[in-house]
């Protein structure tokens, strides 16, 4: 069975507003404990997941080029020596521009991060502030030519879309800029304001408005036609990729593949259970440290479960369901409104329909 | 029994906070009816509700014993919407005192009762009460009330129920001032019933005022109008607790534990007399049917609760003769009962006693008057704006009007006569108290009242001015139905029958609101408000485009898959009016007639 590791590195120059990641400022002293830590949970982890072949392997956070180079080359080693790590798996670093420059992505490239993720957001200097990031475009690029020069022919930039003081032009003039850059793979997210972040409480407030949802609307679909005239095919809500650049490691989350994360907060799956460690890293630390897997908590999933899963992911990665499974009756209203289309007997989200699939999801499987 | 000559019985006149339940405790002290030890605050006021309110509803009658003298204190409602409670209450009194703040001066309440116990004849005992407080102006309001009264200022006496001071004087004024009562123990039983209860244990229980003949403890009795006949288990005085006595006299006031299980068999006005050939041939007048004034659609928050509802409000029911409901079944809201009350705070204390009581959630569509249909001579009554019939097909339509008293402070009259003038008020004289309070008469229809009049009064006056009114009757009125469309389906509780001239304000007003209220769907909603095919106002939610998880990776599968059981759960609750979702608490706000007003006003 092939599965994907995980490995979480919760640590981060700053703290950006708007994310709820497991992600802490300030707590870069336990940096040398942690990277034990993970080796240690490495041991603890690995008995029982020998039968599984693992394809790929992903480091995110946080930021994981904090981390120096020579821990993130010994981690990968020790994975190896525990897994069987497939010969030719995906291998992904993410990367803040900040946070790198030509040596450390040659350093890292050379340990077997063959691919490497970018934290791009924006090209324009209003939103990366308004997203309180510490970057400037010129980084942006400034990091993406030392990764090509160190060697990286497999990269990812992420963006944002629909932070405060964005319109419609700017969010085009970021992704012109993104596709000149010809990167192998864009992810472009719609902001999402979480209640739990300073960014969700100055919306609550109303310091900051929440983001236009109709506007967020428009930008989907000029990233639909920007990204698709450049040449990158739209494999996910969000994701889009040159051909055969699709990222393997986070289709294995969408097609219910098994997976075991590593590190403070990070999510597992296998079969029928799912589990996830414990999130502040102190406690991470003490219990890898006391011997014992850092599990904070765990589910079953029923077959109503299971099937919810199976619908909104699959509907989410275009795959669609096939239409024997829903009830007759139910599709025909999407199907006339445009929402959905059939292909071959699979029912797929149309792009209008990818945007409202929470809607599609509770009508076909509620 | 007890000589009729040292009998008295008598009621406090006053507006709500004036010190009634104040000066009944020290009534009660004074006559040592109640020991210090078992005394607390506002004795008389034994439901929780009433204490909470600051108001009485049930009237009680309390024997007090004094100097001699046989003292019935015969409690009255305090609220416009009891006028028939009050008037019966005062048909077992020959004297009234007539209590008035010091402080606050003389109320519409104040006058609204004072005209009612005139009209049945009462002797006036005027006083003031709270003369101990610093913003006290005892000599201007006495001023006042001599002019309202047309006696000398000299009369009217002082007192602190607070502190007690002058209320000795005050009993002593009652017992000189107000007539013993008249009646004749020979002749055949005339009792009055002006209050009547429901107790768990004893069934219902009636207060009484003997007029003429005598009642004897047990004995079988007949209500004249009900022609209900029972065998009765019991008389007794409050004093201030149930006291058994073997029978009650000509003039004397008392309970009577009637055997009965419904207090619609003992109606307050009923006169009750012996059964069989020693009853008395002719009622006491002033006998009226409890009507309702004000009409609303209750509904169950959940569907399932229907049946909780109807058991509920029979329960209810059974110590609240008041209180009308039937079957409505609205497409917006299911299954529900349109319930008739007296007014709107008997509205709302319903409502209140069936959510806390009977622990259910409810939603109430807006409160409306009954209207009368003429076609021809045929008159059909409608209490439903969903049965008012289309335009064309009906001669005329009559609602009902109120003669309401507003006093107020004069320079607040121009906002009193603007409010009243914009509610298609017909003044009908208007007078000043004093340099600085006027009073005023309007005949307004009832359905201005329902709609936020009070609210607005309060608020163009600072809470100053106070307003009572009672039925005045009929009028013809160019009222129409304002329905609401959502995506072309009428919905059923947001319709409404508004004057001609307001219906357009009204519709843009319900409009407007709905949009804010109602969730954008996956296609344009139109919200219209129409007059049978015309549209008044429209206005459209725009369908919604976004509504995805924009993240899915990093494997918290479990979080997204919350999200959405979340999202269904949210839409389990949502009632559908024809493709529409609608959101419960769209329905409670869009009907809440407040509101808007008070949005407007700041």
């Amino acid at each position: 069975m092939s599965t994907g590791i995980y490995v979480h590195v919760p640590f981060c120059p700053t703290r950006c507003g708007y994310c709820d990641f497991n992600a802490y400022a300030g707590l870069d002293g336990l940096k040398p404990r942690y990277v034990t830590a993970l080796l240690r949970e490495v041991e603890l982890a690995a008995p029982g997941w020998d039968d599984q072949d693992v394809v790929s392997v992903f480091l995110g956070g946080g930021t994981p080029t904090t981390l120096d180079a020579a821990d993130l080359k010994a981690l990968l080693a020790h994975l190896g020596d525990r897994f069987a790590v497939a010969p030719g798996a995906e291998v992904t670093v993410e990367a803040n521009p900040d946070t790198v420059d030509e040596a450390k992505l040659a350093a890292l490239r050379d340990a077997g991060y063959g691919r490497l993720s970018m934290g791009a957001q924006s090209f324009d200097r209003t939103v990366l502030s308004s997203l309180e990031r510490i970057h400037d475009p010129d980084s942006v690029h400034r990091a993406f030519a030392a990764a090509r020069a160190a060697g990286y022919e497999n990269v990812n930039l992420d963006l944002i879309y629909g932070a405060d003081g964005e319109g419609l032009d700017s969010w085009e003039r970021t992704l012109l800029e993104t596709v000149a850059l010809q990167p192998e793979h864009v992810s472009a997210y719609a902001l999402t304001i979480e209640p739990a972040t300073p960014l969700g409480r100055k919306v609550a407030s109303g310091a900051v408005p929440a983001p236009d949802p109709d506007l967020q609307a428009d930008m989907f679909a000029t990233a639909c036609a920007v990204l698709c005239d450049a040449g990158y095919g739209h494999y996910e809500v969000s994701n889009w990729a040159k051909p055969g650049y699709e990222c393997r490691h986070n289709l294995g989350y969408w097609e219910r593949r098994p997976y075991l994360g590593l590190g403070a907060g990070a999510h597992s799956y296998r079969q029928d259970r799912r589990w996830w460690n414990v999130r502040p890293p102190e406690e991470y630390l003490r219990r890898v440290g006391s011997g014992e897997l850092p599990v904070g908590g765990q589910e079953r999933l029923e077959p109503a479960d299971a099937y919810l899963e199976e619908v909104f992911l699959r509907l989410r990665i275009l795959e669609g369901i096939p239409a024997s499974w829903v009830e007759p009756g139910r599709a025909e209203p999407f199907l006339e409104s445009g929402l959905l289309e059939l292909d071959h007997d699979a029912l797929v989200p149309t792009e209008r329909g990818m945007l409202l699939l929470n809607e599609l999801v509770l009508a076909l499987a509620g | 029994m007890t000589e009729t000559s040292r009998i008295r019985n008598f009621c406090i006149v006053a507006h709500i906070d004036h010190g009634k339940s104040t000066l009944a405790d020290r009534l009660l002290e004074l006559t040592h009816a109640v020991a210090d030890r078992d005394m607390r605050a506002q004795y008389l006021d034994k439901m929780d509700l009433e204490r909470e309110r600051g108001i009485t509803i049930k009237a009680q009658a309390v024997r007090l014993a004094h100097d001699g003298y046989e003292l019935n204190l015969i409690d009255t409602p305090g609220h416009v919407d009891f006028t028939y409670e009050v008037s019966r209450s005062l048909a077992a009194c020959e004297g009234a005192i007539l209590l008035v703040d010091a402080a606050q001066g003389i109320e519409a309440q104040t006058l609204a009762n004072y005209h009612l116990a005139r009209d049945a004849g009462l002797a006036i005992v005027p006083a003031l009460n709270k003369i101990d407080l610093p913003a006290a102006d005892p000599d201007e309001v006495a001023r006042e009330l001599g002019v309202l009264l047309g006696r000398d200022p000299s009369e009217v006496l002082r007192i602190s129920a607070k502190t007690g001071e002058g209320v000795p004087e005050l009993l002593r004024a009652v017992i000189e001032r107000v007539p013993h009562p008249g009646g004749d123990a020979s002749k055949p039983l005339q009792a009055l019933i002006f209050d009547s209860a429901f107790d768990a244990y004893r069934g219902v229980i009636t207060y009484v005022r003997v007029h003429e003949g005598v009642l004897p403890s047990r004995a079988r009795i007949r209500m004249m109008a009900t022609k209900v006949e029972t065998e009765a288990e019991e008389t007794g005085v409050m004093s201030p607790e149930a006291t058994p006595i073997s029978q009650l006299g000509p003039g004397e006031v008392g309970y009577l534990v009637t055997g009965l299980k419904d207090v619609h068999q003992a109606k307050v006005g009923d006169t009750i007399t012996l059964a069989g050939k020693h009853g008395a041939k002719e009622p006491l007048h002033g006998y009226r049917e409890p009507k309702p004034m004000v009409w609303s659609g209750l509904f169950p928050a959940e569907g399932g609760d229907y049946s909780d509802l109807r058991d509920a409000l029979d329960k209810l029911k059974l110590s609240d003769s008041a209180l009308h409901y039937e079957p409505e079944t609205s497409q917006a809201l299911g299954f529900g009962f349109r319930c008739g009350f007296l007014g709107l705070l008997h509205m709302d204390i319903v409502k209140e006693r069936l959510e806390r009581e009977f622990d259910l959630e409810l939603i109430a569509t807006a409160p409306n008057v009954e209207f009368r249909i003429a076609r021809g001579e045929e008159v059909t009554v409608v209490h439903n704006p969903a049965e008012m019939p289309t335009p064309g097909t009906y001669d005329r339509v009559e609602e009902p009007v109120v003669f309401a008293t507003v006093v107020t402070p004069s320079d607040y009259l121009g906002a009193v006569l603007d409010l009243c003038q914009s509610r298609r008020g017909e003044q009908v004289d208007m007078s000043y108290m004093s340099p600085e309070r006027a009073e005023v008469h309007y005949v307004l229809p009832l359905t201005e009242i329902v709609f936020d009049f009070f609210d607005q009064l309060k608020s163009r006056t600072r809470g100053y001015a106070s307003l009572d009114y009672e039925p005045w009757g009929y009028q013809t009125a160019d009222l129409v139905r304002v329905d609401v469309l959502l995506h072309g389906e009428p919905v059923d509780a947001f319709s409404s029958v508004v004057h001609r001239d307001k219906a357009y304000a009204y519709g843009r007003q319900m409009v407007e609101r709905l949009k804010t209220l109602i969730p954008r769907q996956l296609f344009d909603v139109a919200i219209q408000a129409t007059i049978g095919s015309r549209i008044v106002a429209r206005e459209t939610v725009k369908a919604k485009r976004k509504d995805v998880l924009a993240k899915c990776y990093g494997g918290d599968i479990t979080r997204k898959r919350k999200l959405l059981e979340e999202q269904k759960r949210g839409k389990a609750r949502l009632r559908r009016v024809g493709r529409v979702d609608v959101p419960q608490e769209a329905f409670i706000a869009a009907l809440r007639v407040d509101e808007g007003a008070s949005k407007g006003k700041k």
